[in-house]
């Protein structure tokens, strides 16, 4: 429960850099991150982490380390823990050692990024994510994938392909919408090269340049797509498929952007609409409320479901949950349509 | 101090926040940055609030920020709380004078670079205006941690140990009323010893059988109008449905060789336990919260590898401990005991105290034994 901020406010409630930048970094297999701070900043991450990974059904936990930093360290300052720190870890040889800082460290003035700099043998790769310090969650997940953006050389485009760009890792759907995205792009015979950054070895970074189109999770990240556009001349797209038509136009600008004919996957496409809607259609004239101020949600992919399914929104019909975020492509609508129908179920 | 990997056990302002957050109507706000918010906020079964600092605030003082918050408090509680994590704690900002205006407000000093867990819950503990009332006869409980997976099974066995003995409830830390704090009882049960308050005189713990059995006898000495019947034939019915079941399962399997993993009261709770009804063999016990002096091999283990390297030695047959352990347990019997246990749904009330959390701890020793037997 939150004292509810103005909308400006909102960084406020994203959650901590720190944990923005290991939803990537915990996502390469062959790194260790090192939080540089109290152990707790490691515990409280490593926790939430094993959570999310047991969800997705990821059987290895992430590899945190802690430079356990305590009232000594506080007051006479870290670096030194973390020297040693990196000296140790850096001698079997990780892919990468990602170094994030926290808030306290950047209070008390450890100069982290001189740390890293030093000759570890492996890539050290400092990310200042100084909690809430250094912005929120978004802040340390685009800063992180600038970072790793920035140390890719250019590689032969391999066409027909697509990276996607920032998934959601925590994000409990991460996999469905990955599979919806998949088939989507299966109609038009377009594969995915990488998924920049999940479930990959760090070397893999490197093939990110070779996509012919990138497709990002959703247009927060399009600084990353505009600085992948500008240095590997890769076009992208600013956010994953939303609602029906949404999905279509997908479709249509994926088949745009890879000189592809669209009307096929398309036709398939909407056939396969109209049968997920004709499995919903005793919600027709179903009175439905999305909250007192406004009869419909206000989310363009949300109302066309409702207005295509005759759906009667009012300001005291059944109360629909609005899904935060919105789900990706026609699978996810339907599996949107499902729990509303379990909602009315309950409630008439 | 050396670097950690993995570390498992939560910080001193988890801790604080645990504890305050377990009297239902005192507001509780984490003075610091949302990323600190989040983790107590996904733990705990009661709603909390958060400062949710940005930048600026630090470099320019967070007063007005932290004075705007607790004044937008929902007038319904009866006290607000304020733990300071670690950067406002470092920057030393007087959270006293900053809200002199506001009064009434609890401010508990719990940076997570003190210490662990059961710091930040002993500050908190030394904050609460909570007083003996030499009017009342209830009996206190203590050590109810709300982010613990036995917390609401504990706290429902304590009233119920207490109703079959006649006696009334006095405060109960932390699951309770604020105002139940200056009505606090004159002796105390602990639930968890890790977990120990200071107020009223500790008449023993409810973690084990004969522990439940010395407390009520300690309290019936205090109480001479205590039914310590009613609890007596209670603990011998358990002590019988143990005994029954678990010959049962020896006339047929041998006893498992078990690691148990979790807090150092716990862990020394289902050793006992574990040895006394089934005859079974401690192979380790890894403490998340400090040395155990025990009988049985025993070390304090707060980082994951040493765990998994641990239950790679020794390959028990059966491991108690919370879902960090059985990511790693292989083909061995897995039992929660230990926060955090992920990736299963809890519903109901599960205790560990009492007669109950005894007969509840063997039901799923056994269980989880014979499964695997049929697994194998």
């Amino acid at each position: 429960m939150n004292v509810i901020p103005h909308i400006t406010e909102s960084l406020r409630l994203e959650g901590c850099t720190i944990l923005g930048a290991l939803s990537i970094t915990t996502a390469i297999r062959d790194a260790v991150t090192v939080i540089h701070g109290p152990s707790g900043c490691t515990q409280h991450n490593f926790s939430l982490l094993h959570a999310t990974f047991l969800a997705d059904g990821i059987a290895a936990l992430p590899h945190l380390l802690s430079t356990h930093l305590t009232e000594d360290e506080i007051i006479f300052g870290g670096e030194e823990v973390l020297e040693t720190l990196l000296k140790d870890i850096s001698a079997p040889g990780p892919g990468c050692i990602f170094v994030l800082s926290t808030c306290i460290v950047d209070t008390i003035g450890d100069d982290t990024s001189a740390v890293c700099r030093k000759s570890w043998g492996v890539p050290v790769i400092y990310l200042p994510t100084a909690g809430f310090l250094g912005g929120g969650f978004n802040q340390g997940l685009i800063n992180t994938l600038m970072t790793l953006s920035h140390r890719i050389e250019p590689v032969e485009k391999q066409p027909l392909t697509v990276a996607l760009i920032g998934e959601k890792n925590l994000e409990y759907e991460v996999e469905t919408n990955y599979a919806e995205i998949t088939r989507l792009l299966n109609l038009l015979g377009v594969r995915v090269e990488l998924r920049f950054v999940r479930d990959l070895c760090f070397a893999d970074i490197d093939r990110l340049g070779g996509a012919a189109l990138n497709i990002l999770r959703e247009p927060l990240l399009a600084p990353v797509g505009q600085m992948l556009e500008w240095k590997f001349g890769t076009p992208f797209i600013d956010c994953m498929p939303e609602g029906f038509s949404g999905t279509l136009r997908f479709l249509a600008e994926v088949a745009h952007h890879l000189d592809l004919d669209a009307p096929p996957a398309l036709r398939k496409e909407t056939a396969h609409q109209d049968e997920v809607c004709a499995k919903f259609a005793d919600f027709r004239g179903v009175a439905v409320n999305f909250g007192a101020e406004h009869r419909l949600s206000g989310i363009p992919a949300i109302d066309e479901v409702v207005t295509t399914l005759g759906l009667q929104p009012t300001g005291e019909g059944v109360m629909l949950p609005l899904p935060v975020p919105v789900p990706i492509g026609t699978a996810g609508m339907e599996r949107l349509l499902h729990r509303w129908r379990r909602v009315i179920h309950v409630s008439l | 101090m050396s670097h950690c990997e993995n570390p498992l056990w939560p910080c001193a302002m988890t801790g604080a926040v645990a504890c305050l957050a377990g009297f239902e109507d005192v507001a509780v706000i984490v003075h610091g940055s949302s990323g600190c918010y989040f983790y107590p906020a996904s733990l705990l079964p009661y709603p909390i609030y958060g400062s949710h600092l940005l930048e600026t605030e630090i470099i320019f003082g967070s007063g007005s920020r932290l004075q705007d918050v607790v004044t937008r408090m929902p007038g319904t509680h009866a006290a607000v709380a304020v733990v300071t994590t670690c950067v406002p704690s470092l920057v030393g900002e007087d959270i006293h004078a900053l809200l002199a205006g506001v009064g009434g407000v609890l401010v508990v000093d719990a940076p997570g670079f003190i210490g662990q867990f059961e710091r930040g819950w002993q500050a908190a503990q030394q904050v609460l205006p909570a007083r003996v009332d030499p009017e009342k006869t209830g009996v206190n409980i203590d050590g109810l941690n709300p982010i613990d997976p036995f917390y609401r099974g504990n706290v429902l066995e304590a009233r119920r140990l207490l109703s079959l003995a006649g006696l009334s409830p006095g405060t109960f830390f932390s699951s309770d009323r604020f105002q139940s704090l200056s009505q606090s009882g004159a002796y105390t049960l602990s639930t968890n010893p890790d977990l120990t308050g200071t107020v009223g005189t500790p008449a023993g713990s409810l973690l084990g059988l004969e522990a439940t059995r010395r407390a009520f006898r300690t309290l019936g000495d205090r109480y001479p109008a205590m039914d310590g019947d009613a609890v007596e034939k209670e603990i011998a019915r358990a002590e019988e449905r143990i005994s029954k079941v678990c010959d049962k399962f020896l006339r047929r399997h041998n006893p498992p060789a078990v690691a148990i993993f979790g807090s150092r009261s716990y862990a020394l709770h289902a050793a006992d336990l574990l040895t006394y009804s089934l005859d079974a063999s401690i192979l380790c016990i890894g403490s998340r919260n400090g040395p155990v002096h025990a009988a049985y091999p025993a070390e304090e283990m707060t980082e994951f590898p040493s765990i998994k390297e641990r239950i790679e030695r020794d390959h028990p047959d059966l491991v108690l401990g919370s879902s960090y352990e059985q990511s790693v347990c292989g083909d061995a019997a897995f039992v929660p005991l230990t926060p955090p246990i992920r990736g299963r749904i809890f519903l109901h009330a599960r205790p560990l105290i009492g007669p109950e959390g005894a007969l509840l701890l063997i039901e799923e020793v056994l269980n989880g034994c014979l499964d695997r037997m049929k697994k194998r």
